[in-house]
């Protein structure tokens, strides 16, 4: 190891080459990809079927769009951020008029075969934007304009949302919104802000429960609070995930062997409950690996961060963190509710094309800025 | 453009994502402590929910023990059935895109569109049947507790209503299910209809009682046999457990864990199988006797054991009928028929046994020290007595006890009454020391007593004059008896004078043959055995009914055999007369049913010499006995002594050699019956005499 340091790095194409790729990022990720490959062709009766070949067709998609992205000098996307906004709202804005109509929302928009949301991209693309405003105009902290400084992330962040909440989807708007906040606490925010938004949210949400929010919302909060009592209608999905984890105990029931999910008793499998089916069929060994490798991942960004060049790469470094983080949290919370339920996926794990794209790209920023650290200038 | 240099006040940051370091930290540590929670501290108790989801747990249905008449032919026996299941609050298992769909796992109340949809299938025999089909989903569905659970709706489904269902199970939904059964059949149809009796589904009142040994929809005995040993037919149901999906269909292949999670299957126990004394030919025989005859019985009987041979009631309605629901219009014709075809006249109607019950007054008169059988009393066709004519049948001049009942005279009767030799009381004692007044013990459907007045009882029913001792005498008045009894009655006649309890059930055995129960003659020891010498003089008597060209059964004797009987003619009350008169007979076209008529009766037992059969025949508005009822009892002597000439093949088990009962101490005292001889209820009155 000393000596390729001390010797000046590698010398061939290939050593270079390999010498670029942030290992770290590429091994977890291809493990969990692996393993949620696995997990899902579990969840869909091991049968191979067309769903699983359709997530491995985006994957495969997204890697190589992943490759391209590392490809690409970072200082690009610094300058193609605000067009790529621009682009990704210019999507979002499509949706109402020709997306597709499915489950009463539009979210989607067609190319022949491949159907594809854009507020799944539009997350990343946020993260951009959000990093380029906040490395040119970021930092500063002048008490007086502080006002202004804060504006323009609403508004960045506010276009895309009421596009999203429109469509209507919930769960992708929130996750946007906490993506902008998790940015902002880098250099915006003091910890006494943090605090306050924290409370605020807090208080309006309760008093949200209590006066403001609709009945289903309502409802749902509280079959979160106490499932058995709704056993027998929206409690049955929390109750069978957690049946389904608890059942796989320490060591798991063995792939394809979980009651629950191969009698199929749980329901959403392949989208919001994959977690339950790995957990049943892990067991803790399973879950545990899982969960330290996601969080070996949000650390390794966190890391990224701190070595970054500048605070573009530093956000865009903490922007994807976040972007797994609150994912992971929001659904593994709900499946061990911990959290009402929500449409929130778990990255690789949940089938959706959009979103395992999504993440792709996310990791082929990361890899990109990573490659960019090493440089001397 | 702006440029990416490193700043200084990026330094400035690290702390920052330090801090967020810590907080995700965090955040993963109590994801892991919750996976903890649920997988290593709760993951039993979420192992027993998670079977509770697959384990599916099937009672077995023990197959009803058969009944068996003493050949061995079946009386009533089992045929694979299917019946039909539906949850009414069924849980949505099937994932839709559509929103506005109920979500997976909730339940919901099935709509009428789909029961309706369900009904379709299904034949109806009539409106009604209908009605009660929907009204028992819609009720069970307005129950939210029960309503989550599979009933069962409709059992003994027709093979083509089962086809249809089934095919149609896919589109119907999965609150639809149909298991395998099995419906009671009775082969002989009406020939055994009020012995076997007939099962139906349990009532609510029945379910109540049982404290939780028959569920909703069980089958029980009703009626007869069926429901006389229901505890022996039943045996005892079995569990069988299987892995279903949450479609509720049993996996093929379920995951290794899931079968180690099954329960161990139990097997049911099938009912024990009731071998009853009845010949069957003899049964047949005695049925089609009644051929032109619409209402009547018949028993016969082993005198020397009290085994019932044979025991009909016509009508009879074939137990078959049962099984399905019945259309309300059949049922009413059935609930208003003038045959009354529900009501078993063997032992749960009694009539006025008219001169049939002249042997006990007889053996009244006999009683009376101061009584000479051989005094001749004038008949002049009737006698006067308190201002009325009771009148006999026509002039028999003089005549002797004998006589008297050989050509059935009343007036020697009247006479012997208005003399106080045979006093209420005394008719009494003898009556029930000869089995009537009484339940015989048989038990079966709901036996009647019939009725012996006494002088106490005629004046509480305020009906007590003289004259109701004169028409006791005769068998009127108020003396009424059933079929079984007078067959009991004639029975101890023939066997010397003792008083056997009938019985059907020869033998009980389990379905692998093993002996569970075997009758032994039981005599009603209870009862005064009959002085021997009375006894011989009452025989002689009734053998002269049939033998002597003077008796009135004279014209029905057998070539061959020599039968002793009693002809009994009971006069219908003038009261139920006018009254059915005027309701009954304008809708009635029969020519063989004239509720004017007397009813006729026969009871006999032969052969004279060694009796090994005893008969009682009665033919309802059949008029004269001996014309009616008597060639209905000789067909079945005839029968019976012709078939079996040779005593030792009669199907016969010696008395007093009792196979061992297992699981009973005192092998004679039978105290697996459920009615057994009623010792003692008769001892003190017979003292006080």
């Amino acid at each position: 190891m000393a000596r390729s340091r001390s010797l000046g790095g590698p010398k061939t194409r290939l050593g270079r080459l390999v010498g670029a790729v942030d290992w770290v990022v590429v091994s977890l990720a291809a493990v969990i990809i692996g393993l949620a490959i696995i997990n899902l062709n579990s969840a869909s009766a091991s049968a191979w079927s067309g769903k699983i070949q359709t997530q491995i067709r985006w994957i495969s998609l997204g890697a190589i769009v992943a490759t391209f992205v590392a490809a690409l000098d970072y200082r690009f996307l610094y300058r193609v951020a605000y067009a790529a906004y621009a682009f990704g709202v210019g999507l979002l804005a499509l949706v109402p008029f020709i997306g597709i109509l499915r489950n009463d929302a539009r979210r989607w928009l067609g190319i022949g075969d491949y159907q594809f949301q854009p507020s799944e991209l539009m997350k990343v693309l946020l993260l951009l934007a959000l990093a380029r405003y906040l490395h040119d105009h970021g930092g500063e902290r002048r008490r007086r304009s502080r006002l202004r400084q804060l504006a323009v992330p609403a508004l960045l962040v506010g276009v895309p949302v009421s596009l999203i909440i429109i469509q209507p989807d919930l769960s992708t708007s929130i996750i946007c919104i906490l993506l902008t906040v998790s940015l902002l606490a880098v250099g915006e925010l003091s910890v006494k802000e943090m605090l306050g938004i924290a409370v605020t949210g807090l208080v309006l949400m309760i008093l949200g429960w209590g006066f403001f929010m609709l009945d289903y919302q309502t409802k749902r909060i509280d079959v979160w609070l106490n499932p058995e009592a709704y056993a027998d209608n929206e409690g049955y999905q929390t109750i069978q995930a957690m049946i389904a984890v608890g059942d796989g105990g320490f060591f798991g029931r063995g792939v394809g062997q979980g009651t629950q999910n191969a009698l199929h008793f749980l329901p959403y499998r392949d989208t919001d409950f994959p977690f339950a089916v790995f957990a049943e069929e892990w067991g803790y060994l399973g879950t545990a690996m899982v969960l330290i490798m996601f969080l070996c991942l949000v650390m390794w960004c966190l890391n990224l961060a701190s070595q970054a060049r500048d605070r573009f790469s530093a956000h865009l470094c903490v922007g994807i963190a976040a972007l797994f983080l609150w994912h992971i949290l929001i659904n593994i919370g709900m499946v061990l509710q911990l959290l009402p339920v929500t449409g929130v996926t778990l990255p690789f794990f949940s089938l959706g094309g959009s979103n395992a794209l999504t993440m792709m790209i996310g990791l082929g920023v990361l890899l990109s800025v990573s490659r960019a650290r090493k440089r001397k200038d | 453009m702006s440029s990416l240099q490193r700043s200084e006040d990026l330094r400035a940051i690290v702390p920052r994502l330090q801090g967020m370091g810590v907080v995700v930290v965090v955040f993963f540590i109590a994801l892991l402590g919750r996976l903890c929670q649920l997988q290593i501290l709760e993951g039993e108790h979420y192992t027993r929910r998670a079977e509770r989801n697959f384990v599916d747990e099937v009672i077995v249905e023990a197959p009803r023990g058969r009944i068996f008449a003493s050949g061995g032919e079946l009386l009533a026996t089992n045929r694979p059935a299917y019946t039909l299941y539906v949850t009414p609050i069924p849980r949505v298992t099937v994932e839709s895109d559509d929103p506005k769909a109920p979500a997976v796992g909730s339940r919901v109340p099935l709509e009428d569109s789909q029961i309706e949809a369900l009904a379709e299938l299904i034949d109806f025999v009539d409106d009604d049947d209908r009605d009660a089909f929907l009204a028992k989903i819609a009720e069970r569905r307005a129950d939210e507790r029960n309503g989550k659970y599979a009933f069962a709706v409709r059992s003994n489904l027709s093979w083509e209503e089962y086809a249809r269902i089934e095919t149609r199970r896919d589109s119907l939904g999965e609150w639809i299910e149909i298991r395998e059964s099995a419906r009671r059949y009775y082969p002989k149809r009406e020939l055994g209809a009020f012995l076997t009796g007939y099962v139906g589904e349990i009532t609510p009142e029945g379910l109540a009682r049982s404290a939780g040994a028959y569920r909703p929809g069980d089958r029980v005995g009703k009626t007869g046999i069926e429901r006389q040993w229901e505890n022996y037919l039943r045996g005892r149901l079995g569990k069988r457990s299987r892995v279903v999906d949450v479609h509720g269909r049993s996996v093929a292949e379920p995951p290794p864990d899931a079968l180690a999670a099954l329960p161990p299957d139990e097997n049911p126990i099938p009912g024990q199988d009731i071998h009853l004394t009845i010949d069957l030919e003899l049964q047949q025989v005695a049925a089609d006797a009644f051929a032109g005859k619409p209402a009547g019985a018949v028993v016969a009987l082993e005198p020397e054991t009290g085994r019932i041979l044979a025991m009909v009631s016509v009508p009879a309605i074939d137990p078959n009928r049962w099984q399905q629901p019945i259309p309300r219009a059949d049922y009413e014709a059935w609930a208003e028929s003038p045959f009354k075809p529900f009501i078993d006249r063997t032992v749960q109607e009694h009539f006025f046994p008219g001169s049939t019950y002249k042997i006990v007054s007889a053996l009244a008169a006999l009683d009376d020290p101061t009584f000479d059988p051989e005094r001749e009393i004038v008949c002049d066709r009737y006698v006067k007595y308190g201002g009325r004519k009771f009148k006999c049948t026509h002039k028999h001049g003089p005549v002797d006890l004998h006589q008297a009942i050989v050509q059935s005279c009343n007036v020697y009767f009247y006479t012997l009454a208005m003399e106080n030799t045979l006093a209420l009381d005394r008719q009494e004692i003898f009556a029930r020391r000869t089995g009537l007044g009484e339940r015989t013990g048989l038990g079966l459907n709901s036996e009647t007593k019939g009725r012996i007045p006494t002088e106490a009882f005629e004046a509480r029913e305020g009906t007590y004059q003289k004259g109701v001792q004169l028409n006791s005498a005769i068998g009127q008045g108020n003396v009424t008896a059933t079929v079984l009894q007078i067959a009991q009655l004639y029975g101890a006649v023939a066997n010397g004078g003792q008083v056997m309890t009938p019985y059907l059930v020869d033998r009980i055995e389990t379905h692998d043959r093993k002996l569970v129960f075997a009758s032994t003659p039981q005599v009603r020891r209870d009862l005064e055995a009959i002085v021997p010498a009375d006894r011989q003089r009452i025989h002689q008597a009734l053998i002269g009914v049939v033998n002597d060209p003077l008796g009135t059964a004279y014209s029905e004797r057998l070539p061959n055999i020599t039968v002793a009987g009693k002809t009994g003619t009971a006069q219908v009350g003038a009261e139920e007369r006018r009254g059915k008169k005027k309701d009954k007979d304008d809708e009635l076209d029969n020519p063989d049913w004239d509720t004017t008529k007397d009813h006729a009766w026969f009871a006999a037992y032969a052969p004279a010499e060694n009796p090994r059969i005893a008969v009682a025949a009665f033919v309802e508005h059949g008029g004269v006995g001996a014309d009616a009822a008597a060639p209905i009892a000789m067909k079945v002597i005839e029968h019976y002594l012709s078939r079996t000439s040779d005593p030792s093949s009669a199907p016969r088990r010696p008395s007093g050699v009792a196979p061992p009962l297992p699981g009973s101490k005192h092998p004679g005292d039978a105290p697996l019956g459920p009615s057994g001889p009623r010792l003692g209820q008769l001892g003190p009155r017979g003292e006080a005499r």
